[in-house]
């Protein structure tokens, strides 16, 4: 964790509201372009053009001269019209936008806030008025208000009520994942008022979500009031890009090829939800990061610099890691591992230690090359001294002879692997998959009896191979992880966090598992974990990592007892001695202020 | 002098199980007071209870039995109303319970108003660069938000805002748990300077028998929701009575006993009663194969 740097006040506060706007992209400055041409169009034209209405005999002139798009069969101008329609189905979509979003944000976060039976009614109502085809329901309803009395209000009443279901439905999940942070319980807990909780607390962080449902709603008025009006069935006082497509059919202008009537509203329709689907696509963004293209460098040497294999050394090694480092790439490169050099000696454990962001992960994952980009090796090597007297070196493989090399030779157990299991098959099965896919040759009996030897070696009865995932407890499920790593034998084992999900009794067993199996199958581990006291205890050498680099390497014993590097020694007074003397942990004095604060 | 005693606390949760509904008992007569400058530590594994208490505590839970009352140094119970002037709680995850939308001073100042305990803008600015500096925040982060903060400097923020309405009660749920191990220890030693300055009562929560014992002058020690063993926190650690005490102290990493036997074997985990582990997944206790 560093400490951010030293940027003045104000433009911090700039910062922290930019992270609550789009970020800037070609998509979002089309769309923009696209909504405000438009949306200027329809507030100013009006006041430029001349009367829309005003009829002349100049019926279906051809574009030019005077009237720059033609006229209509009445030898109305067609800009004029299409600058007062396009007002007119801006008001409408607004209006519509505005109250189905007013309509979703009641039903959905006040329903799921209160909970109990309000939100389940609120939640039947959405449902109910979900499964109403809407366009029919519209049609049906403006169908029956008389057209006397169908202003532009009513279409957009008609049109807010049948369009704002879906919206409530994804504003309820939202809420309903909100209403359980702890800052809201903390707001409580504080004192503040329901009211508050939800304008002040949860609501703003709904923004982009109702941003992006207005949009969504703009977008599907105009078009569904242009389908109305296009049915007839549209406000009878008010002229829309809908109702000019319906004069400009009943006044044949498809058949006359009259295109300047009825081409420049459908485009109009066209660009402006084109426009507002980009921004939404924009908004999306904010709400799920994921959807951010990562930016790559064209041209990026994929090729590694390498380093050439080590030589097999005097003592037993299994594994020789030298110089690897890993880069991020992205806008700012981000070096995860620099120059990191370890060798893994045959039957030994050894303790990865680190906090967060340190790098150990990503140097788990680019040994076994399970890196993904934006991650790339761009330096060093790493090698596998097989038991047979071959090495291997494992940045060169192609993908079948890598297939082939993981889990054979060197297995892994990831962080949370607990819930890696498939939560729809036995663990028999998955178990047998492996044995399937690296072992064809083995007899059906053959893989049963491996089954059954693994779990014996990981303390679960066999008896449990045929239960599901969700039939075992946490603790069971990381044994049946470890056994599926046990399960080709194989000489290298990387465990990833494997018990900090687990609590202390459980995880106990469980280091004493992996304890035993050290002693008795003589395979090397690669434990990586940030609780050092538990490293301290069971690994014969420890690496500590800060930064992508191992600041201090050596022998439990040394690194406990004799610890050389300053932030090896700030670690482990980290942990009070369970123990030792009391109180020298906490009455010591505090880490001073300094520039920028403290961590 | 304000003391707080929770007595026999119940709660109950209701389970669906198929069709049928079942009560399952989290928090079974847990009973302990708070004092001004004393800090009672609640150790157990995850689904012992011990948030539940704390939630308790912090009036986001209705107990479904027992007692909590507070007592003001007057000598006279703290009406409802109050209660949460007196009653603060710090949350286990910084990450989570600073809300990304607002600044630091939004999460002082709120608390700051709605305790009554400043008035106008002048003097809330000055309370929250007030509180910065106790929690040793410059005066400055007041306009941050969440979000360019670290673990650490939120967690600092939490533990202000816990103090902005004047609490003299502090609940901390786990609250180094979720920060990474170099900033532990600052943390924990902050809460005891300002435990001392302002003789705060603290229940500490906790899963770390270690940083129990060397925070806290008693400790309970919770498994399935009740209280198995409790006494001065040295006693319980280094001279466990309970077989589970016994079990949750020798499991603990401890590199001073590295070449120890430890043998988690049948008839230690049935001594202890504790044949059952929870399980995070589906939130229930369930019977060891």
């Amino acid at each position: 964790m560093t400490n951010p740097s030293p940027v003045t006040a104000p433009s911090r506060t700039k910062d922290g509201r930019r992270a609550m706007l789009p970020r800037w992209s070609p998509k979002l400055g089309v769309g923009l372009g696209l909504i405000g041409a438009i949306a200027l169009f329809g507030v100013v034209g009006p006041l430029v053009v001349g009367d829309p209405n005003a009829v002349r005999d100049i019926g279906l002139t051809a574009p030019g001269g005077e009237h720059w798009l033609g006229t209509t069969q009445t030898g109305q101008d067609v800009v004029a019209q299409i600058a007062f329609a396009t007002r007119g189905s801006l008001r409408i979509g607004l209006l519509v936008g505005l109250m189905a979003t007013v309509l979703s944000a009641v039903f959905g976060i006040v329903g799921s806030y209160a909970g109990g039976i309000v939100d389940e009614l609120f939640s039947l109502f959405s449902n109910v008025m979900l499964v109403i085809p809407g366009l029919p329901l519209v049609i049906v309803i403006a169908g029956f208000v008389p057209a006397a009395q169908r202003g532009s209000w009513t279409i957009a009443v008609v049109l807010a009520i049948t369009g704002w279901a879906a919206s409530a439905r994804v504003l309820r999940a939202q809420t309903l994942s909100l209403r359980n942070r702890d800052y809201v319980a903390a707001a409580k807990v504080a004192g503040e008022k329901t009211w508050r909780v939800i304008t002040v607390e949860i609501l703003p962080n709904l923004l982009p979500l109702l941003a992006s449902q207005f949009v969504f709603a703009v977008v599907l008025a105009i078009l569904s009031e242009a389908g109305l009006s296009f049915l007839g069935l549209g406000a009878s006082n008010s002229s829309t890009l809908g109702t000019m497509l319906y004069y400009a059919q009943n006044g044949f202008a498809l058949q006359r090829e009259a295109w300047w009537w009825f081409v420049p509203p459908g485009l109009v329709i066209a660009l402006f939800g084109c426009g507002l689907s980009l921004v939404n696509f924009s908004i999306d963004e904010i709400i799920n990061p994921k959807l951010r293209d990562v930016p790559r460098r064209p041209g990026k040497v994929a090729e590694a610099l390498r380093v050439t294999p080590a030589e097999r050394g005097e003592d037993d090694a299994v594994l020789t890691v030298e110089d690897l480092s890993v880069v991020y790439q992205g806008d700012k490169p981000v070096h995860a591992v620099k120059g990191v050099s370890l060798t893994l000696r045959r039957g030994e454990i050894l303790g990865l230690a680190g906090e967060s962001g340190c790098g150990k992960t990503t140097l788990a994952y680019a040994v076994n090359r399970l890196h993904k980009p934006p991650a790339e090796v761009t330096s060093g090597a790493v090698t596998f001294h097989d038991r047979d007297g071959t090495d291997t070196d494992v940045l060169g493989l192609g993908p079948e002879e890598l297939r082939e090399f993981r889990w054979t030779k060197l297995s892994m157990v990831f962080q949370g692997a607990m819930n890696a299991l498939s939560p729809v098959t036995s663990v028999a099965a998955q178990l047998d998959d492996v044995l399937t896919t690296h072992r064809p040759g083995m007899s059906r009996a053959d893989r049963r009896a491996r089954c059954v030897e693994v779990f014996e070696l990981v303390g679960v009865d066999p008896a449990r191979l045929g239960s599901f995932p969700h039939e075992l407890s946490g603790g069971m499920r990381q044994r049946v992880m470890i056994a599926m790593a046990l399960l080709l034998d194989p000489q290298v084992m990387i465990m990833d966090e494997p018990t900090t999900a687990l609590d202390v009794v459980v995880q106990r067993g469980i280091l004493l598992e992996i304890l035993k199996f050290r002693d008795e199958l003589g395979f090397a581990v690669l434990f990586i974990t940030h609780d050092l006291p538990l490293l301290l205890e069971i690994s014969d050498r420890i690496a500590v990592m800060r930064d992508g680099e191992v600041v201090e390497l050596g022998t439990a014993q040394d690194l406990h007892l004799d610890p050389r590097h300053p932030y090896t020694r700030e670690l482990l007074d980290s942990f009070p001695s369970l123990t030792g003397d009391r109180g020298g942990f906490i009455r010591g004095t505090e880490p001073a202020l300094h520039d920028g604060g403290v961590r | 002098m304000t003391t707080l005693v929770a007595r026999d606390l119940v709660k109950d949760f209701g389970v669906r199980d198929g069709l049928r509904r079942r009560s399952l008992r989290a928090v079974d007569r847990v009973s302990f007071t708070l004092e001004p400058g004393r800090t009672v530590a609640l150790v157990g594994e995850s689904g012992s209870g011990k948030s539940t208490i704390a939630k308790m505590i912090a009036r986001l839970e209705k107990p479904s039995g027992g007692s909590i009352a507070v007592t003001g140094p007057d000598g006279v119970e703290v009406p409802d109303k109050d209660y949460r002037h007196r009653v603060q709680m710090v949350f286990q995850d910084p990450f989570a319970s600073l809300n990304p939308f607002h600044t630091v001073e939004h999460h002082l100042a709120r608390p700051l108003r709605l305790h009554g305990r400043a008035r106008g803008a002048e003097e809330t600015a000055r309370l929250v660069s007030e509180l910065l500096e106790r929690v040793t925040l410059p005066a400055s982060f007041a306009s941050r938000r969440p979000h360019e903060l670290s673990g650490g400097q939120r967690q600092r923020v939490a533990i202000a805002r816990a103090l902005a309405p004047g609490a003299e009660i502090v609940v901390a749920d786990e609250p180094v748990s979720m920060l990474d191990v170099s900033i532990r220890l600052g943390i924990l030693k902050l809460l005891a300077r300002l435990q001392k300055e302002e003789d705060l009562a603290v229940l500490y929560i906790t899963h770390d028998l270690a940083t129990a014992r060397h925070f806290s002058d008693e400790i309970l020690v919770l498994y399935r929701g009740r209280v198995v063993e409790r006494g001065p926190s040295d006693r319980v650690i280094l001279d466990p009575r309970h077989p589970y005490t016994k079990l949750l102290a020798a499991a603990s990493p401890n590199p001073d006993a590295r070449d120890r036997v430890f043998e988690v074997g049948r008839a230690a985990v049935e001594a202890a009663g504790a044949t059952a582990a929870y399980d995070h997944h589906t939130g229930r206790w369930e019977e060891a194969a």
